[in-house]
């Protein structure tokens, strides 16, 4: 009894710390796939077409997976889902590079809710507290580098909101520095009111013009 | 004896809960998706395709497989930023 209870004791334990292998991708079968997904990824497509770079990268690793289950034979069993995996990769990853093209918006991080008191960059207690977890969302895609940009309505002249959303842009930045993001990964700009999302007629559509975004840039 | 044998069988479960192996994988895959819900960056459309690949190997009897790629999809979870 005791001897089978030290086995199963054993076992468990060993399995429970064996880790597993990486998904191989180094198959020569999957080599114009990767070359089509590193060529997406440098037109931009993981920020621009992200669904289907997405889908050509899991592709990928599926088909590296089905490779060397069937011991990297044409002859497999699994020689039909492969080749089906590895056309679906390269499909997506031409399309991912393709949807990139010309065309394609930054990733905004929105931070909705900030607000500053009239005539001033002075972040208010509950604008650091979005700050706050804007921090968080910094942290955890650690590579990433983003320009703060600051909006505001049409209230005022252009000269005016462009400096004051240069105040904004820059006293946000500096929160972001002083809390744990690196300012090697921070710029901040200023936009004024060049850029509405939406009228200027009514005050709603002030309120939601005068705003303040994260700009993904890589 | 008995002390031994408690503690060798709390070593037993211990260890396998750590590493997430009392969690199944579709519970992970869910996990991923309402951790994601709204975020439409690279890394959330990877985590949610590769949470699909290891609901689909564990479909196929491939736990090890399953395994691999539902960990692959959380790391790419965490790099997304959670929901949006």
């Amino acid at each position: 009894m005791m001897k089978r209870m030290m086995t199963l004791t054993a076992s468990l334990s060993l399995a429970a710390c064996a880790g597993y292998s990486n998904i191989n991708i180094g198959f020569d079968e999957l080599s114009e796939a990767k070359a089509a997904i590193a060529d997406a990824k440098a037109a931009g497509a993981e920020r621009c077409a992200p669904k289907l770079q997405a889908q050509a990268v899991a592709s990928l690793y599926w088909a590296g997976h089905e490779l060397e289950e069937s011991g990297h034979s044409d002859a497999g069993d699994h020689a039909e889902e492969e080749a089906m995996l590895v056309a679906r990769a390269l499909s997506k990853a031409k399309a991912a590079k393709a949807a990139s093209k010309g065309r394609c918006m930054p990733e905004i991080i929105k931070l909705s809710g900030i607000k500053f008191p009239h005539d001033s960059a002075r972040l208010t207690p509950a604008a650091t507290a979005i700050l706050d977890n804007a921090v968080k969302t910094l942290q955890k895609r650690s590579s990433i580098k983003v320009e703060v940009a600051a909006h505001t309505d049409s209230s005022g002249s252009n000269a005016y909101n462009q400096a004051l959303s240069e105040r904004r842009a820059a006293s946000v930045m500096n929160y972001l520095g002083t809390h744990g993001v690196s300012s090697s990964r921070l710029t901040s700009k200023g936009y004024g009111e060049s850029q509405p999302i939406v009228s200027n007629a009514t005050q709603e559509g002030r309120t939601e013009n005068r705003r303040v975004e994260l700009r993904v840039m890589n | 004896m008995r002390i031994t044998l408690l503690l060798l069988t709390l070593f037993a479960f211990i260890l396998p809960a750590h590493a997430g192996m009392f969690s199944t994988i579709d519970d992970r895959a869910n996990h991923i998706s309402a951790q994601l819900e709204g975020n439409n960056n690279y890394h959330a459309h990877l985590a949610r395709e590769l949470a699909n690949v290891a609901v689909e190997e564990k479909g196929q009897h491939d736990v090890t497989a399953a395994l691999e790629f539902i960990r692959m999809a959380e790391a790419h979870a965490d790099q997304a930023g959670g929901a949006k």
